[in-house]
């Protein structure tokens, strides 16, 4: 089944919830391309790493604003992980077509990967640097207005 | 001679293990072609290029992108309202109706909403009025009124039963007794609908008539605590469970202050 080949896999052991400051912690994801992602794989650059779900309508609105900068950034190193939480790689393939959506989306079909970032709630947005520390972690709907997107980004890019 | 035999059955194992080893990259990636990207088909829609995704199992398309055309031009689009911008849907299905294969009044607006100069419309699919949970179909439209492509899930030829053989308190007790302390953890019901509920298998689909919950503790309603709900499907047919799961809280924003619990109708469910 195609669940099987797109499941995240923990690579840690121990659970730890992430902290501000602290490293990101290890994951091991295939995105909707089959394409793996893996923190190895994506320092050096900027991460937005976003759990989401198609039901939640906050997830949805804000889907166009993200990627927006995505396409304006990604080739200065800000990369956008739209984790699906706990659906079918058909639901969350359906849905980025919807909104046209460009950036990888890795599936976490049986919520793992959430549960190894203490996500209670969706949206959850943990930004990572190019160091691979978290820098901040925001819950619920926050880039409906784009400002907070472009002052987030501000600290990391040249942005008008 | 010894030398070129040796050699050809080194070949023949070559082979062999060549063959098994694109066997299991094959099937390392499933849902995917050997050039490791999806498999997308090209076909000619009554005169217009389409590039086409499937769903596996029921041949619904996935996405539909229109190759160097739109799937609709929408004349006089800035000057439509909502609710007219709401019915591109319907207007889009009949146009595709042999490749989605629904008809446009099985369509159920589920949002549209304009971010930028873009709308984001989509819908879900019904079968005899009841929405089907995780079903959709969606797209945006440009400021020019161009819809380029639509991203969808869809379940042709459901077979679903039409009336409920429980009744809804039946249902609600047996939902309320699947969840430990229901009492003691104060919880209460925070969306509930009848919904069909598709449960995918390898060769087919069944289609289960639900009574679907959302139950949430009280002390999860505090957007700050990690505490969940659960979600509960009841068949409607035998009061048999066919699903339960522990849910995450839609936010609709960060924790203020001054926060004061949601009230019902306030919470989003989770369909």
């Amino acid at each position: 089944m195609i669940l099987l080949g797109f499941a995240c896999q923990e690579k840690t052991e121990k659970p730890s919830l992430p902290k501000l400051g602290t490293p990101a912690i290890d994951f091991n994801c295939q995105d909707l391309k089959g394409q793996t992602w893996s923190l190895d794989k994506v320092r050096g650059k900027v991460v937005l790493l976003r759990f989401w779900a198609d039901w939640c309508p906050y997830c949805r609105y804000e889907m166009p604003i993200i990627d927006k900068y995505y396409k304006k950034l990604n080739k200065e190193g800000f990369l956008v992980l739209a984790v699906n939480v706990k659906q079918s790689a058909e639901v969350a393939l359906a849905f980025t077509a919807q909104l046209d959506l460009t950036f990888p989306v890795p599936l976490d079909p049986d919520g793992k990967m959430a549960r190894r970032y203490g996500v209670y709630a969706i949206p959850t947005n943990f930004l990572i640097d190019r160091q691979g520390i978290i820098r901040q972690i925001l819950i619920g709907e926050v880039f409906k207005e784009e400002t907070v997107l472009r002052d987030l980004l501000k600290d990391y890019f040249k942005l008008q | 001679m010894l030398v070129p035999r040796i050699s050809q059955r080194a070949k023949l194992i070559l082979s062999i293990l060549s063959a098994l080893l694109a066997t299991l990259i094959l099937f390392s990636s499933p849902g995917l072609g050997s050039n490791g990207k999806p498999d997308d088909e090209t076909i000619r829609y009554k005169g217009q290029l389409l590039s086409i995704r499937r769903d596996p199992l029921t041949q619904a398309p996935l996405i539909i992108r229109g190759i160097e055309s739109n799937l609709l031009e929408i004349k006089n689009f800035s000057k439509l309202s909502r609710k007219e911008i709401a019915h591109t849907g319907p207007l889009l299905v009949n146009k595709y109706q042999s490749l989605l294969q629904i008809e446009p009044d099985q369509m159920k607006l589920k949002g549209a909403e304009k971010i930028s100069d873009t709308w984001y419309v989509s819908y879900w699919q019904t079968f005899r009025d009841v929405i089907l949970y995780e079903s959709s179909l969606g797209f945006s439209i440009d400021s020019r009124g161009n819809i380029k492509s639509l991203g969808a899930l869809l379940y042709p030829h459901v077979q679903a039963p039409v009336t409920s053989k429980i009744s809804h308190e039946e249902a609600l007790k047996i939902g309320q007794k699947q969840i430990k302390d229901y009492k003691k953890l104060k919880c209460m019901l925070l969306a509930e609908s009848v919904l069909i509920y598709p449960v995918k298998k390898t060769n087919s689909i069944d289609y289960y008539r639900v009574y679907a919950f959302n139950f949430f503790p009280e002390k999860a309603l505090h957007p700050a605590t990690t505490e969940g709900g659960w979600a509960v499907f009841v068949d409607s047919q035998t009061g048999k469970v066919v699903l339960f799961e522990t849910l995450l809280k839609p936010l609709g924003c960060c924790v203020p202050e001054d926060w004061v619990p949601p009230k019902p109708e306030e919470m989003k469910p989770k369909w």
